[in-house]
């Protein structure tokens, strides 16, 4: 060690403290100062960004982890188990970004326990909620044996590691099932505003289309995460792995195409699609990022077996997901509801804070728990490099 | 369900005096200045459209899209009609005001502790046989209070017998009944009533959630079928190795 404590000052660093105090100052204004100083939110559009990005979005990008762990435990894709760690530790952040986001979504964050005794049957988000309520404890039990591995106590590490392998397939099972459920009815909750949301967006099968279009995000929000593992935190993937999962994401997006395409065609959003309306530009954007761009490029060779390329074509895949459920939140509403919404950058400061803080998560995690497999300690390679300069 | 509440709003015969307005803030102790639109301190509100006055208030629907909404049932439907709240099961995630095809309910986004408002048809004053504040002030009975079947009746009578009412009472229908009604001489859209589907909002969820239980059953049934085959393939392929590996190496394994 040279005794130099002070971490070293880097780019990445220095955005993700300013993203922090940002995020310190947001929370301040959200909680001291409450929803009028710390947002544009209004009775005509009373979910925005925290609902379209943080809670929708979230919980779509963190699809990854579900349909990752049914693949190699439960239908056997054994290839894809050297990334299983990484799907499930991105969804157990993801739906933690989403709990620690209710904190200041609510008006009452107090008592978001409320739905565990006080029960509405009919209410979609009741359903909603007792899934992410579940599914979060799913996550934190399938992710931690990555935890438990590193406890010194090997008494302790092995029985608890014993009794995770016994209910391991069933957590998956589980995991699946409560996955497919509040996943389609984050789309349902939108169901009840016939007649608000404009025709490019609703759709009786909203449920189904959040289903179609959460399972490639998640696999792209996946992809992206794992590849930048590879690149800084040193972890050994073989690239071929990447290819085949986006050979998943193509014949996805295509299905969803397809319904989307079909249920706009049935439903009257046909004759919205071609008017000059901003919605009608960003419905537009959000069909270009998410299903035109990628399904053109995932259909080049170049771009599957380029971990580079691919990377880049999963975030458009997830920034096109992200415009989906904006639009679903904010976009939609705007004609019926006669408010043009823009959030307040302390909204957006809360969320990047709150993702922020969840990559952070996932860097240390990925650093000092068994998430990827690693290539050789940098050491190692840096001696390489400087023996081959 | 049983006879339930209801009010008539007749605009022909609304004057704009906004008696209801005040009625409705003294009996909730809000400040008594006259608001534009609705709000937490004004459950109703008296609108100026063209020569013609529109009071706006909660319709207290038969099938509340609210109280369908309401993850933790603060929101409910009275045996009586009103749809009240109670602001003790609230947990502020505002589905309300989203569900709300009338865009009725209001939020105080201004609060540190902020609770959905809206006008509960006067439900405490109801339930000990009063009229809503707001019926009970108005000076020319232009809202009129009662059960809901005798008051549809009597809107029915006045547009049927007079004819300068538009044939329609708006609230018979929308969002599948509700328990406020108006009548007007002018078309519903020109006074800015909002065009709501004719069904009982809760009927587009209700279908998905009954949806759950098929998607649990055959959707893990089918997981663990798919599962129960890739593992007896692995341990198929598994016996078949080592039935191979004990027939090339039969010396060492009978050792072992």
């Amino acid at each position: 060690m040279s005794g130099n404590h002070f971490p070293k000052i880097t780019l990445w660093r220095t955005i993700v403290v300013l993203i922090f105090a940002a995020g310190a100052y947001a929370a301040y204004a959200r909680f001291a100062l409450g929803f009028q100083q710390s947002t544009n939110l209004v009775d005509a559009q009373p979910w925005g960004l925290w609902v379209g990005l943080g809670t929708l979005g979230g919980v779509g990008i963190s699809a990854g982890g579900f349909a990752i762990a049914a693949a190699v435990y439960l239908l056997g894709f054994e290839r894809y188990r050297q990334v299983v760690r990484a799907a499930v530790l991105l969804s157990f952040l993801g739906y933690l970004t989403v709990v620690v986001g209710m904190m200041y979504e609510l008006g009452l964050p107090w008592r978001i326990w409320h739905p565990i005794v006080m029960w509405n049957r009919k209410s979609v988000l009741f359903e909603v909620s007792w899934c992410v309520m579940l599914y979060t404890s799913v996550l934190t039990l399938e992710f931690s044996p990555a935890l438990v591995e590193k406890i010194p106590w090997v008494r302790i590490r092995q029985t608890y590691l014993s009794w995770h392998h016994e209910i391991l397939i069933g957590l998956v099972l589980v995991g699946a099932v409560l996955s497919s459920l509040h996943q389609s009815f984050l789309g349902g909750l939108y169901l009840l505003a016939k007649g608000k949301v404009d025709p490019l967006w609703y759709s009786q099968y909203l449920p189904s289309l959040f289903y179609l279009s959460a399972v490639p995000a998640g696999l792209a929000a996946t992809i992206m995460v794992v590849f930048l593992s590879m690149r800084s935190l040193n972890a050994r993937v073989s690239p071929s792995v990447l290819t085949e999962m986006s050979q998943v994401i193509a014949p996805l997006l295509y299905v969803y195409a397809l319904f989307r395409g079909i249920d706009l065609f049935t439903h009257g959003g046909w004759s919205y699609m071609w008017m000059w309306r901003e919605e009608t530009l960003l419905f537009w954007l959000e069909i270009g990022l998410f299903v035109l761009a990628p399904i053109i490029l995932l259909s080049r060779e170049k771009i599957r077996t380029n971990p580079q390329y691919l990377y880049w074509t999963c975030s458009l895949v997830v920034m096109g997901f992200i415009s989906n459920r904006l639009n679903v939140a904010v976009t939609a509403f705007q004609r019926s509801s006669g408010f043009y919404y823009v959030p307040k950058w302390t909204e957006f400061a809360l969320t990047f804070a709150t993702v922020a803080a969840a990559a952070v998560a996932f860097h240390y995690a990925v650093l000092y728990l068994d998430i990827l497999p690693k290539a050789a300690p940098r050491k190692a390679q840096l001696m390489q490099r400087v023996a081959t300069a | 369900m049983a006879k339930t509440k209801a009010i008539l709003i007749d605009i022909t015969k609304c004057i704009g005096c906004r008696s209801c307005e005040h009625a409705c803030k003294e009996i909730h102790g809000f400040p008594p200045d006259s608001e534009q639109k609705l709000s937490p301190t004004a459950f109703t509100i008296v609108e100026e459209r063209g020569d013609r006055f529109v009071r706006r208030m909660c319709m207290n629907c038969q099938d509340p899209a609210c109280a369908s909404a309401c993850l933790v049932g603060a929101l409910k439907k009275t045996e009586l009609g009103p749809v009240t709240y109670d602001s003790s099961k609230c947990i502020g995630c505002r589905y309300c005001l989203v569900a709300c095809p009338f865009n009725v309910p209001r939020y105080q986004w201004s609060k540190l502790v902020p609770f959905v408002t809206k006008c509960d048809m006067c439900y405490e004053r109801q339930a000990k046989g009063q009229l809503p504040a707001c019926v009970e002030a108005c000076p020319v009975q232009a809202s009129i209070a009662g059960w809901r079947d005798e008051i549809l009746e009597e809107a029915q009578r006045r547009v049927l017998l007079d004819p300068k009412y538009v044939k329609r009472i708006y609230g018979s229908e929308e969002a599948g009944g509700t328990s406020v009604f108006f009548i007007s001489d002018v078309p519903f859209e020109k006074l800015g009533f909002n065009t709501v589907p004719n069904q009982p909002m809760p009927v587009l969820t209700a279908n998905a959630l009954g949806d759950v239980p098929t998607v649990v059953l055959v959707g893990g049934s089918l997981l663990a079928g798919v599962y129960w085959i890739t593992n007896r393939r692995k341990q198929v392929a598994m016996a078949e190795a080592r039935e191979k590996a004990a027939g090339s190496t039969s010396g060492e394994s009978e050792r072992s």
